[in-house]
């Protein structure tokens, strides 16, 4: 796995000690991970959609699907779109992360999950 | 009463949310996705498609324009910075010397470097600190050889290890002010590879080396992880990095004990104690690093910090 454009904004350390915490099998940890990177690809670009004109979801795609990495991708987003892209991109992965915080139970909840940074 | 946590019931809960989410996506954005479908792209794995790009080299042209440090061809060679810091007494200003080296060749964001960055980088480093270290080695690499370390607790060493005996000796790192090292505490699960040791009595002085230098990488998302899984397990356990804070020019070199961060963490590295309290003191949690595998086939490195004065 490597660099994908939204990287730097992606701060769920809080959730990942709680699975370090619980779960203890290498494998099925693993699988978390991935499930959970997965979801957070998923309702990014989705966040983006939402806020992106219909007209350049195209090319917004084309980007995506060569050059993931590259961070000027935002800057293409910014150009386009009013809202502060960081912070809403940072406030989806934000509201991921407590969806799947909820998923556990109560008692092992933790209510010092990063906050979007302003 | 402590509450039992059955991980099973989380990993169900979490494939039925992947699922929905999915779902969810290619039902608000059919043309978007059918797009991306059509580009033979699966958002799932985007991270794979990406790594696969910057693998292939592809990317390597649009890897160095968005530094906004350089051109590499616009710096000194290699051999005129080292002679520049080798000029330099006394010694220890060397890690200064490795630090606006550094400064001047990285990019200020963290990203994967490019080969002819990472060559540049091992000649300078392998120099001023006198290890031999290179970003490839046998054919392996990391998907990530600049990025984010953060901190991580003590490992179990063997069974029934406790974070009060790992509280270091006098003559040990840390040892002037032990609860320094200890306050991080002490994993509740294993390593990636398991106990150090079978019991206390099995635990040699290297493996506690071991545990004190240890440095956590993202095998789990090796390409090849799970096709080449049994021999890159071995390659990779206790194998030696050196770690470069790039704010400071300090280095450690450490082994491979544990596998990750998470992606979304935003790390992709990470340092037990001992390693995060000397790259950059007892408050440091998280920083950007260089970490490339020393090449060190007689096992005559110590683990342990970079001493420039002996070079």
């Amino acid at each position: 796995m490597s660099k994908l454009f939204y990287d730097h904004l992606l701060d769920l350390s809080e959730l990942e000690a709680l699975i370090k915490k619980n779960v203890k099998d290498q494998e099925a940890r693993g699988e978390i991970y991935r499930l959970i990177d997965e979801i957070v690809h998923h309702r990014v670009v989705g966040c983006i959609l939402e806020r992106l004109p219909g007209e350049h979801h195209k090319e917004f795609i084309d980007h995506v699907a060569t050059r993931a990495h590259d961070e000027t991708i935002l800057d293409f987003i910014r150009e386009r779109v009013s809202d502060d892209v960081e912070e809403f991109i940072k406030h989806e992965i934000y509201l991921v992360g407590r969806e799947i915080l909820e998923m556990f139970d109560a008692r092992l909840q933790r209510d010092d999950l990063d906050k979007p940074r302003a | 009463m402590k509450p039992v946590f059955d991980h099973e019931d989380l990993r169900n809960k979490l494939k039925l949310k992947h699922l929905q989410t999915k779902k969810d996506f290619s039902d608000k954005y059919h043309d978007a996705n059918q797009f991306l479908i059509s580009k033979g792209i699966d958002l799932s794995k985007i991270r794979e498609h990406s790594t696969k790009l910057i693998s292939a080299g592809a990317l390597a042209g649009s890897l160095a324009l968005s530094s906004p440090n350089l051109s590499l061809a616009l710096l000194p060679p290699p051999h005129e910075v080292i002679e520049k810091a080798k000029s330099n007494l006394p010694p220890v200003s060397r890690a200064v010397s490795l630090r606006e080296a550094l400064h001047k060749i990285l990019p200020e964001q963290v990203r994967p470097l490019s080969e002819t960055e990472e060559k540049y980088l091992e000649k300078i480093i392998s120099e001023l600190t006198g290890i031999p270290v290179r970003a490839t080695l046998e054919g392996e690499h990391l998907n990530q050889t600049y990025g984010r370390i953060g901190a991580e607790q003590h490992l179990r060493r063997y069974p029934g290890d406790t974070l009060a005996a790992q509280k270091p000796e006098t003559t040990d790192y840390g040892g002037e002010d032990p609860e320094e090292i200890l306050k991080e505490g002490i994993a509740p699960g294993l390593g990636a590879w398991g106990y150090f040791a079978p019991s206390q009595e099995a635990l040699t002085p290297d493996l506690e080396e071991t545990e004190r230098w240890y440095a956590v990488v993202q095998t789990l998302y090796l390409p090849d992880w799970n096709t080449r899984f049994r021999y890159l397990r071995d390659w990779y356990k206790y194998r030696k990095v050196i770690i470069v804070n790039t704010d400071n020019g300090k280095a450690v070199v450490a082994a491979i004990a544990d596998s990750g961060p998470a992606a979304w963490t935003g790390k992709h590295f990470g340092g037990s104690p001992e390693v995060m309290d000397y790259l950059g003191g007892p408050r440091y949690k998280k920083g950007p690093v260089i970490l490339f595998f020393v090449d060190d086939a007689e096992n005559k490195i110590p683990l342990g910090p970079v001493s420039y004065n002996d070079v």
